[in-house]
């Protein structure tokens, strides 16, 4: 299974994770603006992540394009957009949770807050920025600590869908199969980061890993449900509605995981760093 | 057996995963039911989804709301704010709520009670008050006649064009408009007493509520209750006296000292609930000059039933006999000052144009403050509000509205006066 994903070189990761970052940042610029939308963007600081979502990409983008991110303004360039993505996720964790768990904290508030996991991902694409210039030289290393950085986001993932759907009181039972395939993917990441040599282990991880795919698919499609037919129409209806993006991130989440666990499959482990 | 052990670590994801769930699943079975158990998905997301926003924007409604009956019955947002017949719907967030909350939302559930209300003065006969048949439908004028057809044929209240809108906007509507005519065809709302998102029945049974409007020179009910037997009894014996308790479950043992609802309204030990309240009453001591109601002996019955709670039979007798007669009495002193000033209308020493003319204001006050607090007084145990606040200013007012009709006669007599009233 990971050797028909093919024989890519360690470069070609780090390309690869660089597009991904790239990916992802602009994405997020359209998913806190419809998030914040529904807030009325109230705090100024509210703009924050979507104007770093629009101009982080543009600062990596040059190196992504000539396929070279060891040029000093590509290599430092990216720690500084890595770093700030850090400050942004933290930041934006501390701000929502401001919402309403740090006024009374219990898990009622934790669910009711705004949800305090998702800025984060921020924080998970700064260190993978960090992690393509820090691992150049060990592809192994490399492999691994993105696959860490895939089990955090899925770990994200577990807390963000239990919240999410406790909002609605898991009231139809598919509700709960988010929970259950980041449950499943954190603990096989987790393991494979644990015993990162099992052949078996990272094969039936990949397995799971396109069925993840599927499920952030399905999920959309059930989100997508949701919103009456002239919902585009109105921007409000699909700020209020289930968010029709959300799911998508098992799929993300899976592309980085799999990324992972063909380096780990491929690569030998430099023992001496380990 | 080798070949399941290569799958080892994949079992022992699994374990790990399955756990996650597993403690995923207990958390949430330990939440409260009104946050996890709801009949549609539209309530399923009013649950969780307006309290998102509302906990942020107007944080203490949802903490009311928590805090009431309402929420522990499972009783969710939309279920109040959702549009009923002849409600205006509005599109809020993704959610179809009313544009405004009337007696009719609650009454989806509290049909009996909105019944009672909508038989009382409280409903449609408290805004005639103010403005008169205006803004009523033909259907709510002719359900506040069928119950008070004294209240339904009269014009908005004199002093409106006289005070000026503002006043009436921010001074009489704001007690008045528990029976304003609403839309969707209902009158008022309950929220005037229960309050809004705490619904609360304690709030109802508390004086200080009725007090809200229920005060002040013209019908001083709070003032006389506090000065009363029962009004101290209840400053002295608060933490005793539980207010929460279920109308249809109330005792003396809850409640051993009454409140104004306790009387007027209150299932206590087992007689019926009313949210009517005027059914215990008997006598239409708001009138100048005050007559029997057509319930009569069957208010007085009702409400003698409530005493008998905590007095015996003769003592009820006795002081409702005291009471009338300070009724008699009154009406017979409203009567004498009204023919006075009737007899200066006649004689054209004053206008037709009601309050503008001293005098007219003085008669005014002769029967709607001093004559009411005489008259409360007396039904509600007030002895210094019978005496001093009633009585000894109606004496002192009968003599002034006397002085001043000899003056003006006088003027009349000596050709200081015109046709006006005025020198």
């Amino acid at each position: 299974m990971i050797r028909w994903l093919g024989t890519l070189s360690c470069d070609a990761r780090r390309l690869i994770i660089e597009i991904f970052v790239i990916f992802n940042l602009a994405f997020l610029a359209v998913d806190v603006y419809v998030a914040h939308l529904a807030n009325h963007f109230e705090h100024t600081t509210e703009w924050l992540p979507v104007a770093f979502s629009v101009f982080g990409p543009l600062v990596l983008l040059p190196g992504a394009i000539r396929r070279n991110l060891d040029r000093p303004w590509a290599y430092f360039g990216g720690f500084a957009v890595g770093f700030a993505a850090i400050v942004v996720g933290v930041a934006g964790l501390v701000f929502h949770l401001h919402s309403a768990f740090f006024a009374t904290p219990s898990l009622k508030n934790l669910v009711y807050t705004a949800p305090f996991i998702a800025p984060l991902s921020y924080a998970g694409l700064g260190m993978l920025l960090i992690l393509n210039r820090l691992e150049r030289s060990h592809a192994f290393e490399h492999a691994l600590w993105v696959t860490i950085l895939a089990l955090g986001g899925f770990v994200g993932n577990f807390g963000l869908s239990l919240a999410d759907h406790a909002v609605n009181g898991f009231f139809r039972v598919p509700e709960w199969i988010p929970v259950f395939a980041a449950a499943l993917a954190s603990s096989l990441l987790f393991m494979v980061c644990v015993v990162s040599r099992d052949r078996v282990l990272i094969g039936t991880t990949a397995v799971v890993m396109v069925a993840e795919v599927a499920v952030g698919l399905l999920g959309s499609f059930f989100h997508l449900q949701t919103l009456p037919g002239e919902a585009w129409r109105h921007l409000d209806v699909v700020t209020h509605r289930a968010p029709p993006f959300a799911p998508m991130l098992f799929a993300d989440l899976a592309v980085l995981a799999l990324i992972g666990l063909h380096g780990l499959a491929r690569e030998p482990a430099d023992d001496s760093r380990l | 057996m080798e070949r399941w052990l290569r799958f080892k670590y994949v079992f022992i994801a699994v374990f790990l995963g399955t756990a996650m769930v597993a403690a995923a699943m207990i958390v949430n079975g330990m939440r409260p039911q009104v946050e996890t158990r709801q009949p549609t998905e539209a309530l399923v997301r009013a649950s969780g989804k307006c309290a998102q926003c509302h906990r942020e924007q107007t944080g203490a409604v949802v903490h009311e709301y928590e805090l009431s009956k309402h929420a522990k019955a499972g009783i969710n947002c939309l279920d109040c704010h959702g549009p009923v017949a002849g409600q205006k719907p509005m599109d809020h967030n993704g959610f179809t709520i009313a544009t405004k909350l009337t007696a009719k939302n609650c009454a989806r559930c509290h049909a009996e009670q909105y019944e009672q209300y909508a038989r009382s003065r409280h409903a449609g006969s408290a805004w005639t008050a103010v403005h008169g048949k205006d803004g009523f439908t033909d259907a709510q004028l002719a359900e506040t006649a069928r119950f008070h057809p004294e209240a339904v044929d009269r014009s908005a209240n004199s002093l409106l064009g006289l005070e000026g809108n503002s006043a009436v906007v921010a001074g009489c509507e704001s007690c008045h408009s528990v029976g304003r005519p609403n839309e969707d065809g209902s009158f008022g709302t309950c929220t005037v007493c229960h309050s809004r998102h705490a619904a609360s029945i304690e709030l109802a049974r508390l004086p200080q509520t009725c007090g809200q409007c229920h005060m002040g020179p013209d019908h001083s009910q709070i003032e006389i209750y506090s000065e009363s037997k029962h009004g101290v009894l209840f400053e002295a014996q608060r933490d005793r006296i539980d207010l929460s308790v279920p109308p249809d479950r109330l005792t003396t043992n809850d409640m051993p000292v009454p409140t104004c609802a306790t009387c007027h309204m209150s299932g206590l030990n087992g007689i019926g609930t009313t949210h009517d309240t005027t059914e215990r009453l008997s006598w239409y001591l708001f009138a100048s000059v005050s007559d029997k109601r057509p319930t009569f002996a069957q208010g007085q019955a009702h409400m003698k039933q409530v005493c008998t709670q905590c007095h015996v039979q003769k003592s009820i007798d006795a002081f409702y006999q005291r009471a009338e007669a300070v009724v008699a009495s009154t009406n017979q002193k409203v009567h004498a000052v009204t023919e006075i000033v009737a007899g200066l209308r006649r004689d054209g020493l004053l206008t037709p144009k009601p309050f503008d003319e001293p005098i007219e204001f003085m008669e005014f006050d002769y029967w709607h403050y001093y004559g009411r607090t005489a008259k409360h007084g007396a039904f509600m145990g007030g002895a210094d509000f019978v005496q001093w606040h009633g009585n000894y200013e109606l004496l002192r007012l009968r003599t002034e509205i006397e002085a001043a009709a000899d003056e003006l006669r006088r003027r009349a007599a000596s050709g200081t006066a015109t046709s006006e009233g005025t020198p």
